[in-house]
Order: structure tokens, then sequence, then C-alpha cells
């Protein structure tokens, strides 16, 4: 007995170029999709490391804060509630991460001007955690900086005294020739309680990460987040080589937004066009299997799996040719240098072993439907 | 038996209504060999086609056995079609990518009788196409193509075979072969209608039915 696979497999044989242009129109849509994505990925990945690698670029600080007194010293004169880190640590679609809340101080210390902060664990907002940039400080314990150690002989695992509270010195800090060096570092905690400021915070500092895109300046949609969540703080952005990134993203998603639809119904025209074709070749075909008593059913498959066929082989032929593409010419349309950070996107693979036969499918519709509802009489009558 | 009841068929076209059939009646017996006779759009083929359940005719009705077929389900007269009538074409309607073993056994996939292979083994050596077997339509001869539509017709073993001018692109000795094999079929109980303009098939026939503008002129 012939079975529909059967025939499905010898006609697409017999008739391999209307087989081959269908693949081909497949693979075309798929490997314009792939190749956008695999490296768009590639350079927000990208954008992230240099993110990463330029440390925290964002400073949430009060809003009464003077500006000007905390660009000098970097310790902002004014204070926020710590509720400010659970509002912003709560957002989803934003365009920062690694939420770091700090708590500084200049005290005196053994008639030392040194400055005290207070770190919190770093937080993450839903679906966005990462394994955390800095260290986190065990309360009870103490990092202290180059100066205050050398100065006052101060040792690991010594207990120091801070404003009546006893902490185990966990590190002294190599020496970096900067605000650090007279700096001792606590947990959060133990930091407002030294500084007797319970439940607030001196700043909250973040990566601006760029992955939230939407149309417009990257920063002011950034300020305009923030400004929602926290009306009374002031937001200051160290600029970077990224936003320039962010924004030639933006505007190669938006070309690619028109693109892409555009080739992929240019494609489903395509694949409707040859399916038309090749219903029109198979109409006595058709008819004769009406005559022998198929049903509607049997003949829509050899059409559905034909259409099927042709979506599952343009899936994973597109698939290697956008990847390939990708590679190969992604680095120069984002700017990727990182070579690494290009690699194949296999959940687009999966998404397109899925979507493309069905895309096959939807394209052939019509034809098929035309196929099913052909008159056999009509197609075998040669009076 | 077949019977048919004041059978009209009336096409709707952009130039108007054509009228196919007007008033036919008549009644074909099992074991006959019947020839619908008429000149070129005398309505023979839309007859034949209303007689296999393909086409549904605007009036009348139309008895295989004891049923009226077009008060079947589609899916039903489709069932019905596959167990119990051949198709003989003109211009043979063979599956181009298929070759002629499986030209033969595509008609045994309506129905999916488990002797199938055995029977297209029979009837490729009863027809003298066994050496052709593994050939594609567009290699043999226009005789050994009508040969091989006649295999695909028997392979279900149909009580009714119905031919649409199955002689007409053969030569006189292949038609001859074709209306052997057809009148072999007859002799073995099965009923055969042929439609046909040309003289060849009168002389196997039991009956003559004869159409002339979508009416039926004589029976003899």
């Amino acid at each position: 007995m012939m079975g529909i696979a059967k025939l499905i497999v010898k006609e697409l044989w017999h008739r391999k170029v209307n087989f081959l242009l269908g693949v081909l129109a497949v693979t075309t849509a798929v490997a314009f999709f792939v190749a956008f994505h695999t490296a768009a990925r590639a350079s927000e990945r990208e954008t992230a490391r240099l993110m990463l690698s330029m440390g925290y670029n964002l400073h949430v600080i009060a809003g009464e804060a003077d500006v000007g007194g905390y660009l000098m010293t970097g310790v902002p004169d004014q204070t926020m509630p710590q509720e400010y880190l659970d509002k912003l640590a709560s957002q989803k679609k934003i365009s920062y991460n690694h939420l770091l809340a700090t708590l500084d101080g200049k005290i005196d210390w053994r008639g030392m001007q040194i400055i005290l902060t207070g770190i919190a664990p770093e937080v993450c907002p839903p679906g966005q955690k990462k394994p955390p940039m800095v260290f986190e400080i065990k309360a009870g314990t103490a990092y202290v900086g180059h100066q205050i150690a050398e100065r006052f002989e101060v040792e690991k695992g010594q207990t120091i005294v801070l404003g009546g509270k006893s902490l185990k010195v966990e590190r002294c800090l190599a020496e970096s020739g900067g605000v650090d060096d007279v700096r001792i570092q606590c947990s959060l905690s133990d930091a407002q309680e030294i500084l007797n400021l319970p439940g607030r915070l001196s700043e909250i500092q973040a990566v601006d990460c760029l992955c939230y895109l939407e149309d417009g300046d990257p920063v002011a949609i950034l300020r305009k987040q923030i400004g929602e969540i926290l009306p009374g703080a002031q937001v200051l952005q160290v600029k970077s080589l990224a936003e320039a990134r962010a924004k030639q993203r933006q505007m190669i998603r938006k070309i690619f937004a028109v693109m892409i639809p555009f080739v992929v119904i240019a494609c489903g025209v395509w694949i409707g066009v040859l399916a038309i074709m090749n219903v029109r070749d198979r109409q006595q075909e058709i008819g004769l299997l009406r005559a022998l008593g198929y049903n509607a059913s049997p003949i829509m498959f050899l059409f559905v799996g034909k259409a099927l066929l042709i979506g599952v082989l343009g899936a994973v032929a597109g698939f290697a040719v956008g990847t390939v593409l990708g590679l190969e010419f992604g680095p120069n349309i984002f700017k990727i240098t990182a070579q690494t950070i290009l690699q194949p996107e296999w959940s687009i693979f999966v998404q397109s072993c899925i979507l493309a036969p069905l895309f096959a499918v939807v394209a052939g519709f019509v034809p098929t439907m035309i196929a099913v509802t052909y008159d056999p009489a009509a197609t075998l009558r040669e009076e | 038996m077949i019977v048919v009841e004041d059978l009209a068929k009336t096409y709707q076209t952009r130039g108007g209504r054509v009228e196919a059939l007007s008033q036919i009646n008549f009644q074909i017996d099992p074991g006959e060999f019947v020839v619908l006779c008429g000149p070129s759009g005398s309505g023979k083929t839309t007859l034949l086609m209303t007689i296999a359940a393909m086409l549904r005719p605007t009036s009348g009705a139309v008895y295989l056995g004891q049923q009226n077929i077009y008060e079947m389900t589609g899916r039903s007269r489709a069932a019905f079609r596959a167990d119990n009538i051949g198709f003989v074409f003109q211009m043979f309607h063979l599956v181009p990518y298929l070759n002629v073993r499986e030209n033969v056994l595509v008609a045994a996939g309506a129905v999916r009788k488990k002797d199938a292979k055995a029977r297209t083994e029979q009837l490729l050596e009863r027809l003298g196409l066994q050496q052709r077997a593994w050939h594609r339509p567009a290699e043999l001869s226009a005789g050994e193509k009508q040969r091989a539509a006649m295999a695909r017709a028997l392979l279900n073993q149909p009580k009714l075979i119905l031919a649409d001018e199955p002689t007409g692109n053969l030569d006189p000795e292949n038609a001859n072969s074709v209306l052997t094999h057809l009148r072999d079929f007859q002799s073995d109980g099965g009923t055969v209608v042929v439609a046909t303009h040309g003289p060849a098939a009168k002389k196997f026939a039991t009956r003559t039915v004869y159409l002339n503008n979508g009416r039926l002129e004589k029976l003899s």
C-alpha cells in the first residue's frame, strides 16, 4: 500500500525545483532572522561586559544632597530611606542592575578623619540575578584602608571599636592611592548603628546595563525610570561608550524591525505562490485520488506534510546560514570586538524548528484548501 | 444493479445555464457491458461521473444496489467508491512520480486491503506489465499506460468499472486489448459502463445507450 508519507517524498523528488525553491524561501526568512539575533545578542553581551568592566556607573543620592560636594568628596551630605533600595530592586523592565546600597559618614577615629562606609549585600532586580561585583561584608567585621592600618598598626584578626561598636578586622586593604585608603568598610547595619542613622542610606550604586531598549535617549529613559520610582532622588551617571553602543543598537533594531516583517512576508508570499503552482500542477492527481476514494484529510496532509518538511529543512538550513552570516558580518554591523561573545544561539534553533514549519503551513494554507475542495469531476472530465 | 431516475444536471456558467443532462431514466443489471454513445458534448462524461458518485445531480437519483448514493455523506460516498467502483480514463491519469507498481497500489490507499501487493503482482502479470513495473508513466507507451490504469481499476475487486473514452488515445490493437480486459472483467461477473463516441466498444456491449444534447435518445 502507498502511504501518504511515501507519496510526499516521491513527489518532492519528482518536483525537485519546486521543493528546493520552497526550502530556499524558508531558509532566507530564517537565516535573516537568525543572523540578526545572533549578532544582536552578542552585542548585548558585549555591552554588558563593557559596563561591568567599568564598575558601578550609576549613583542615586538623596534629592536634597549637595551634588557639588558629593562630586568633590564622594560622600553625600544627606541620606535617604533604605526602602529606596527595595523599590529599585523590585522593578521589572528596567535598565540597571547590580544594586549596591551604602551609608557613608565622616568620623573622627583615634584623632584621624576617616570615612566609614557601610555596605549592604548587592541585590538584583527580578529576573536579572547576576554574580555580585563586590565582596559581601558580614556584620561585626571590618575592612580597613591602607593608611589607617599603617598609622594605627591594625592587623587582620584584631578587634577595633568604632562609635562604641566592636568590629573584627577581616582584612587590611592594599594601597589604592585614593580615598579607599582612609576608609573603613563594614556592613550596612553596623554603619547605621555607629553613625546613629538607622534605616538610612547615603547612596545606591548600580550598573546601567542598557538592557531595556526603547526609543529615545538611554540616559533620559533611565532618569525617567528611576524618577518615577524614587521621585525624591537624584541620578548621576558616569557617561560611557556603552551609551553610544546602546543608541547604535536602537537604530539597528529599528531597521530590522521594518526589514524582518518585510522579508518574512515576502518569503511567505513566495511559498504561497509555489504552493499554488504545485496545486495547479497536481489538479488531475488530486481528482484521481478523490475518484479512488481518498478523503479530504489525506489530500490535505499531502500538502501540509510537504509544507512541514519544507519548513523543517528550511529552519535547519536557515539557522546554519544565519549563524554563519551573523558570526561573519555581525561584528562589523554591531561593532563587537570580543569574538568570544559571538556564539550560535541554540534557543533560536529550537524556535526556528517550531516556527518555520508553522510559517510554511500558514503560507501554503490557501493553496491547500484549494486542493482539498477541488471538484474531482471537474478535473477529470475531459469530454 | 444501477438505477438512474429522472436524472438532470445543469451547470451554471458565465454564459448562462447549460443543461448537461435532462430526464435520464435507465437501469443497468449486474454483469452488463453498457456503452454510452453520443457526440462530444452530449453528456456522456457527466452521466458517467454522476453514476460514479462524483458529481451531484441537480435533480433525480442514482441507486447503486439499494442505496441512493447522493443521500450518503461525502465520506461514505468516497468509501463506497473505493470499495465498489474502478475508473479508467482517456488520459490515463497515472501519477507521474510513481512507477507502474506504485500507480496500481495507490488505489489500495483508500481501502487498505491486506492482499493489495500480491494482487498487484497478479494484475501486472495478467496485463503484461511485469517488465514495466519499475517504469514511470513517462517511460510507457499509451497502451501500457492504459493497461496500468486498468490494473489500478481492478485492484480493489470492484463490482463496477466506469470507463471514460478508454480507447480514445489508443491504436486499434491496444484499444482492442483494453476492451478485451474490460470484457474479461464483465465475464467474471462485473458490470462495465463505457462512455465513448467511437465504434470500437460497441461490439463488446450487451447494451448501448445513446445520448444527444443531454437526453437519452435510444436504448438498444
